[in-house]
């Protein structure tokens, strides 16, 4: 009787595990974005994000991914991580890091800001977005959770302070400097590395569908209109100007006076360590000790009064 | 002065004669107040520099050690469970705003379970109510929620260990009349207690068997008279010791405290707004406070000129205070320099879930102000004249 209710027991602990485990499955699923070597960003599919690392002595990076997706997770692929405030969680982006780049290591370092509050205005990392077809930043109006990219645009997260009025602290680089400029995909036998989030299109997409197709197709399946509305064969008719090859990670692209723009392959995570439970033990017993001595120290209290 | 502390110190302790070892050899007296707020607001500027749960904790751990060992029976030194039930309300309510307002799930976190989702238009897109809650969230919630609290119970400690009718004594001349208002205030609800118990002694002994409403007119009539008879005696007795009187501040010197008064107080708030800010042009920081603080020195200095007073048994400042303030600041100066510890481990973070460290210095010197338990003369026996 027993051990035929322990079973069963068992048998719904188990199955409970298995939904929360489904459950985990389904909500760690990443949405349709997918890391890309640069050549794949094209004029009017993908989305070029770039990052200026030049306040630690580091390039400008920048790297590419696939169209409907967050600014957020556009910023959390191929080798990209970030980490929020411990105020206002993941969606305040106070650290970047790139696993190509000092092994992951996420700046402003813990030393500059140890982003428990919001940071300062005259440090942070600030949010530009180019739209296709246009030559000039915009200063981020969402959050990188709620922002979608259009595809073709560019992402730009510079660091360093802004005034309300978003006339300084602007990018010092054009966004046709790091635009992809390629009408077509370009370099599609190689696969990234990355293993976090493996692409979900298969590999040989750049042989059939237009340009225009792949721009409006993912963006009916759910995310705000992003319509390009430029004219696509007028803005890039010389596919000589190209990106650079997609295979050297370190391309020199368009030069700029100061920073130095280098094309980020998609990367494997950077090694995550969850330390060790030794220190919480240790902090636990030493709390329980002084716990104990108070209750002591009460007690005898009690006692002599 | 100490002799005259020693004499009226002796004969409290001399009855409890048999109290054999708090505190070794020492004679048990009252710490001066001023010491215990130093100490406690030494060690709440220090909880402000660390997000770590574990030393947080420990903050928590030796602030009950010390509490349990140094408060007196006095009845203000009976509430610090209330200010640990502040502390668990503030936690809750960071908790439950965090998740109530989301701030987004990563597909890296630990989802733990979702809260309906209200949706808001494309215009208000920067708010999101409802959705999935993961357990990084609650978790660094819950830390950020612990430092606030943390600080309220040093507070709470402060207010615990510290008699405020002495506290109050420190005030500057000039804001001798807020002081005494103050203690009166502060007197009116142990006092008030008194009364119901007496009351309600006294009905006991005529045994009033009265329920509900027929039985609070029974008290507060005789509580209500009781006060008003209590007020009209310490106004008397506050009249005849000079209590109120006009001084010999004349209307130039008034309006001159008046405008150094107002001069620093603004300087003073300019200064902050200057530190804080820090696209202020430079003067607006430190040279606005200081010049602010100047001038409210030199306010309150004019002010209490006119106030000519005396004291009546004054605290004595000697080594103990000395060495529990000293712990306090000793604690809050380490902490902040960053010596022999890496920063990040002030502050860790939960994304991606992460076990905390416990770095050794700043453990020890939490410990350090623990040792205010040890440093600090056992409390005397409670004293009427303080209780009351």
């Amino acid at each position: 009787m027993i051990p035929a209710r322990l079973a069963h027991a068992a048998v719904r602990v188990a199955a409970a595990l298995g939904l929360t485990a489904a459950a985990l499955g389904v909500t760690a699923a990443p949405a349709a974005a997918a890391p890309q070597p640069m050549g794949r960003c094209t004029t009017t599919s993908g989305v070029v994000l770039a990052v200026d690392f030049s306040d630690w002595g580091g390039p400008l990076f920048r790297s590419c991914g696939t169209a409907p997706t967050t600014g957020y997770e556009l910023l959390n692929q191929g080798g990209w991580r970030t980490t929020g405030t411990g105020h206002d969680g993941p969606a305040f982006i106070c650290r970047i890091g790139y696993s190509g780049y000092k092994n992951g290591k996420q700046y402003p370092t813990p030393g500059e800001d140890d982003c428990v509050l919001t940071p300062p205005a005259s440090a942070y990392w600030s949010y530009w977005h180019a739209d296709p077809g246009t030559n000039d930043w915009q200063y981020s109006q969402l959050g990188a959770m709620l922002y979608k990219p259009k595809p073709g645009s560019v992402d730009l997260w510079i660091f360093g302070g802004t005034n309300i009025e978003g006339t300084e602290g602007r990018p010092t680089v054009t966004p046709d400097q790091l635009r992809a400029h390629n009408t077509r995909p370009q370099g599609g036998g190689t696969r990234p590395s990355s293993t976090a989030k493996a692409p979900p299109l298969p590999p040989d997409v750049d042989t059939g569908p237009a340009p225009e197709r792949r721009a409006t197709t993912p963006a009916g399946s759910g995310s705000p209109k992003p319509e390009p509305k430029e004219p696509k064969p007028s803005k890039s008719p010389t596919p000589s100007h190209t990106a650079g090859p997609t295979d050297s990670p370190s391309a020199q692209a368009a030069p700029s006076p100061k920073t130095k723009v280098v094309d980020a392959a998609p990367a494997g995570e950077a090694k995550h360590d969850p330390g060790s439970i030794v220190p919480v033990a240790a902090g636990v017993s030493l709390v329980a000790l002084i716990g104990a001595a108070a209750a002591f120290v009460a007690r005898r209290r009690r006692r002599t009064e | 002065m100490t002799a005259v502390a020693r004499t009226t110190v002796e004969p409290a302790a001399a009855p409890s004669a048999p109290r054999p070892d708090r505190g070794g050899r020492r004679l048990p007296r009252a710490l001066h107040p001023v010491a215990w707020w130093v100490w406690a607001l030494a060690l709440a500027t220090a909880v402000s520099r660390t997000n770590n749960p574990l030393l947080l904790f420990l903050v928590l751990a030796v602030l009950g050690y010390v509490i349990t060992a140094r408060r007196t029976e006095a009845p203000w030194a009976r509430g610090f469970a209330y200010y640990l039930y502040l502390a668990l309300t503030v936690v809750a309510i960071r908790v439950v705003f965090r998740a109530v307002f989301a701030t987004g799930i990563t597909p890296r976190d630990h989802f733990l379970f979702s809260l309906p989702h209200v949706p808001t238009p494309d215009w208000y897109a920067g708010i999101r109510i409802g959705g999935p809650v993961s357990l990084e969230a609650l978790l660094s919630s819950a830390t950020d929620g612990l430092r606030l609290a943390c600080m309220l119970c040093c507070v709470g400690a402060a207010n615990t260990l510290a008699n405020p009718k002495r506290a109050l004594r420190v005030l500057p001349g000039a804001l001798y009349e807020l002081g005494v208002a103050v203690t009166v205030a502060i007197s009116v609800a142990p006092q008030l207690v008194q009364s119901v118990q007496r009351v309600a002694r006294a009905r006991k002994l005529r045994a009033g068997r009265a329920q509900g409403m027929r039985a609070l007119r029974g008290i507060v009539v005789p509580v209500l008279e009781d006060a008003l008879e209590r007020s009209l005696r310490l106004a008397a007795a506050m009249d005849s010791r000079g209590y109120g009187r006009a001084g010999s501040a004349t209307r130039r010197s008034r309006r001159a405290t008046g405008a150094l008064m107002l001069l620093g107080m603004c300087g003073l708030c300019t200064g902050a707004y200057g530190l804080l800010d820090a696209t202020a042009p430079a003067f607006l920081g430190i040279p606005a406070m200081t010049v602010g603080a100047v001038l409210c020195v030199a306010g309150l200095r004019l002010g209490g000129r006119r106030v000519t007073r005396t004291t009546y048994r004054p605290d004595p400042w000697r080594l103990p205070e000395w060495a529990v303030a000293g712990s306090g600041v000793l604690s809050a100066v380490l902490l902040f320099t960053d010596l022999g510890y890496d920063p990040a481990q002030l502050n860790p973070t939960f994304y991606p879930l992460t076990w905390p460290g416990l770095p050794l210095v700043p453990t020890a010197v939490i410990l350090l102000a623990g040792t205010a338990g040890f440093l600090a003369p056992p409390p005397g026996p409670v004293r009427k004249a303080d209780a009351s």
